[in-house]
């Protein structure tokens, strides 16, 4: 792969979230990450970012009582012909 | 016949699942425990006449008489294409595959282990515990009534998200009539923003959140606030985990669509949290600059990168 090209900071936040979510081609991933090896103003943008990111990501809620959701999912089965399950 | 069933389908106020809540039950059933007894395109159909003038039984009798042939004529055209695609996969049960013990415990064995995930999906698409697992129930048995169609090796999880998805859409397609398409002009603008309104906290000192507190209810409550189609984006991509390719299939729109839709409810969601910092008084916590300074931060993508061309980049700003 050629060597990255320089992108100023502005070039590098647009592509912050295309970045994070690895959806950039090579390429362009290669020059935010050499834009962010230098430049110390955009590194906490792409920080807080990640610390968002990773929070929604944390708050997937287990649902409450799924027992009770599956054996009434099953049961509701049942009446069509499911023959497996625990109820 | 057939084409008045079919448009007072598509125009009738109550959904599927409604009209199974409000009298489509196997009258052995509480509203709790109701089971599904007609074909998902036509339990409406019939609904709003019938259920005034018609004893119950009546009811079920012409549901079931012309799911068949309403399924197997349906016009492909329908008022939102992304409804319809894939929509073969809800299919009314083939009477010899039903009822198979091989078959029920491998639908047991893959597909309702992702009860958790569907009813996490679910209940992010709702807002509503109680509408979610009625939800939950009628993706379970669309899922068991197509489950012919799925094919051995792909996604099972997807294909159940997809099923939720459609069934809640045509839920509130039919029941508003009315669909949100408040989205972004500029999927890299709100990107711009955002970060603005980084620079604005670390202004203010509250950068640091996300590493010092458990933001777990306030994220909850800021999702579900967002406007239906960004908050379905957020759940799909940040909270499920799919890349755009695979939220994009799941919502059938264009990847570029759902990029917008995923930035500007990022933007929103970040908005929020930053706005619950302040008010609960966030900016006490400022970090001093020199710490922040200390450390030289290595930052990679989140997922790995799918090193797609850049021209396979989806246009900034797209939305249909």
């Amino acid at each position: 792969m050629a060597t990255p090209a320089a992108i100023d900071c502005e070039t590098a936040v647009r592509r912050l979230w295309d970045f994070l979510d690895g959806e950039l081609g090579a390429m362009s991933a290669a020059e935010v990450e050499a834009h962010l090896a230098t430049c110390e103003l955009c590194v906490p943008h792409f920080t807080f970012a990640t610390g968002m990111l990773d929070a929604v990501a944390e708050s997937r809620r287990l649902p409450g009582d799924l027992e009770r959701l599956r054996d009434r999912v099953v049961a509701s089965l049942q009446t069509h012909g499911f023959r497996a399950g625990r109820v | 016949m057939l084409a008045l069933l079919h448009e007072g389908c598509s125009a009738g106020p109550h959904t599927a699942a409604t009209g199974m809540r409000h009298g489509l039950r196997d009258r052995r059933s509480t509203p709790q425990q109701g089971e599904l007894l007609c074909g998902f395109r036509i339990g409406v159909t019939c609904l709003p006449p019938l259920h005034r003038f018609a004893p119950l039984p009546l009811i079920f009798r012409q549901c079931t008489m012309t799911t068949h042939v309403h399924d197997a004529e349906m016009p492909p055209s329908r008022p939102d294409p992304s409804l319809d695609s894939g929509a073969e996969r809800i299919a009314p049960p083939r009477v010899e595959a039903v009822g198979d013990a091989a078959r029920d415990a491998a639908f047991e064995h893959e597909v309702l282990a992702c009860l958790p995930d569907v009813t996490r999906y679910a209940r992010a698409l709702t807002r509503d515990d109680a509408a979610a697992d009625d939800l939950v129930q009628d993706t379970f048995l669309l899922a068991y009534r197509g489950y012919h169609t799925f094919r051995t090796g792909e996604d099972v999880r997807r294909w159940l998200v997809t099923i939720c998805r459609r069934a809640f859409l045509r839920d509130r397609m039919r029941s508003a009539r009315v669909v949100t398409t408040d989205e972004g002009s500029d999927a890299e603008l709100d990107t711009l923003a955002a970060v603005s309104g980084h620079a604005a906290a670390q202004r203010a000192g509250q950068d640091r959140l996300f590493e010092r507190f458990d933001l777990g209810p306030a994220i909850e409550q800021a999702i579900a606030s967002l406007p239906d189609a960004f908050r379905r984006a957020v759940v799909l991509v940040d909270v499920e985990g799919e890349g755009y390719e695979e939220a994009a299939a799941i919502e059938a729109v264009p990847v570029g669509t759902i990029r917008s839709r995923l930035f500007r409810g990022r933007r929103l969601l970040q908005d929020q949290l930053l706005e619950y910092a302040r008010d609960a008084g966030y900016a006490a916590i400022r970090t001093p600059p020199a710490t922040r300074a200390a450390a030289p931060t290595v930052i990679s993508p989140r997922r790995a990168p799918r090193h797609a061309t850049d021209a396979q980049m989806p246009a900034a700003g797209h939305t249909t």
